[in-house]
């Protein structure tokens, strides 16, 4: 206790980087321990029509139901862009886990296409850092990784895509009510 | 031989007539009781100190520049040796010189040399294990790992230039350590982030600094204070922000912080502060 004494700055200096990294841990970790988003949503990957030619369809929610949008592609001899079957994913937030769902299947879904679920998370993308000491930089948007967001709580999504993990590779399309 | 309780008896009469001091009866106590006191380094730097260190700089240049353009030519075993082989040596050459109070700086020069090349070697270590070396879990090992290291060498050799080590590790180990908890996950505004964690160095090192005024590191006050002076005023006035996106709280905040600095430059009668 004499020493804490003697040294008080030095042992105040010391501290107040541990207590940051004690905050920054108990704001990423304690706020996901009560709070947890409920509503499980639809996604569809690979209909991306810029860069996939995807049978000419996309995906959509209309009163409050999926549909599938035709869409015209302009004929270009000199594109050839992959060929690729759209795949529709129903994401469990409890399990934090992604499966398949038929077209037919994902009609009988009632959809909230609002990007705010009810009990307000939304899909968001990740952020990427880079560098090495003393250069750390916050390097802006990271596209492969995609987060729940939502009262000071993000989790990170275990998506399932249809193709590589690239910026139009996953459109959200609803929250199921 | 007088007993213990005259001793006592005795050394409380000299304290009420303030013939010896608090610090002196430390100083004796701890002379007596074998404790090790700390190696003091505050020589001026002359050329031939400021020559040691720029060769301890060209041979970590040296070795970094041959690594980096013979990386795929060179065996595991080849850049271990160069880096970690290089830097533990060059360590234990530097305890060996240190033991000599003629060689004392050049030992320190090789102190240099093994924290500039060690982290190297725990890169390429990292890097074979198959490791993201660059990713902030693998840095804030190789930080911890060098933090630990130097803290250690520290408490055995009681040397300022493992203080000034153990503070860099411990500093490049915090800002790892909060990146790499924070990962990727959009939990904060990563400028922001970044400016309220340089704040928190900011404050440290001066406070750091202000211990060691009063003792035998007080050579290392001055780096520290104007360090730290710097990135705790350079984080206010980043978190201030600019037009449109200003914070009134640190805008507000900000003047009052530079008074602040001016008065506490006079209080502790440091320079380093109107740096």
């Amino acid at each position: 206790m004499e020493i804490i004494k003697k040294n008080i700055t030095l042992v105040l200096g010391i501290s107040i980087p541990i207590l940051m990294i004690l905050f920054v841990a108990g704001s990423i970790y304690l706020p996901g321990l009560f709070i947890k988003p409920h509503f499980n949503f639809l996604y569809a990957s690979g209909d991306d029509s810029y860069y996939y030619y995807n049978n000419g369809y996309q995906y959509s929610v209309q009163n409050d139901k999926l549909i599938k949008n035709e869409l015209k592609q302009p004929e270009n001899p000199n594109y050839t862009p992959p060929r690729v079957e759209p795949k529709l994913y129903l994401y469990d937030v409890v399990k934090n886990e992604s499966k398949e769902i038929a077209f037919a299947d994902a009609q009988n879904l009632n959809l909230d296409s609002n990007t705010k679920s009810p009990d307000d998370f939304e899909v968001v993308y990740g952020s990427r850092g880079d560098g090495f000491f003393p250069f750390f930089w916050g390097g802006g948007t990271d596209y492969n990784a995609r987060y729940l967001k939502g009262h000071n709580v993000s989790k990170k999504l275990n998506l399932q895509l249809n193709g590589g993990s690239y910026y139009n590779n996953f459109r959200f399309i609803g929250w199921i009510k | 031989m007088a007993t213990k309780e005259e001793v006592l008896q005795y050394i409380k009469t000299l304290g009420e007539q303030k013939i010896v001091t608090k610090d002196e009866l430390d100083l004796a106590f701890d002379s007596g009781s074998g404790i090790k006191t700390d190696v003091v380094l505050t020589k001026k730097l002359g050329i031939s100190e400021i020559l040691y260190y720029i060769g301890g700089a060209i041979v970590f240049l040296g070795i970094a520049i041959l690594l980096a353009q013979n990386w795929s030519t060179l065996g595991f075993g080849t850049k271990v040796l160069a880096t970690l082989g290089a830097g533990v040596a060059a360590y234990f050459v530097g305890v060996l010189f240190s033991r000599d109070e003629r060689t004392e700086t050049a030992g320190s020069a090789f102190y240099l040399i093994s924290a500039l090349v060690i982290p190297m070697g725990l890169y390429v270590i990292f890097d074979n294990a198959g490791f993201d070396a660059s990713s902030y879990g693998s840095q804030s090992l190789i930080s911890g790992i060098l933090f630990g290291m130097y803290m250690l060498s520290y408490v055995v050799f009681r040397k300022n230039v493992f203080t000034l080590f153990s503070i860099l590790f411990g500093t490049w180990l915090f800002f790892s350590l909060t990146s790499f908890m924070v990962g990727g996950g959009p939990y904060f505004d990563d400028w922001k982030f970044y400016e309220y964690r340089v704040l928190v160095a900011g404050i440290t090192y001066m406070l750091i600094g202000y211990a060691f005024s009063k003792n035998e590191r007080a050579s290392l006050s001055n780096f520290l204070y104007g360090f730290g002076i710097l990135g705790f005023l350079g984080s206010a006035l980043a978190l201030g922000g600019w037009e449109p996106n200003q914070n009134v709280f640190w805008e507000l905040i900000y003047p009052g912080l530079i008074f602040g600095a001016l008065f506490l430059s006079v209080h502790i009668k440091s320079k380093s502060f109107l740096t």
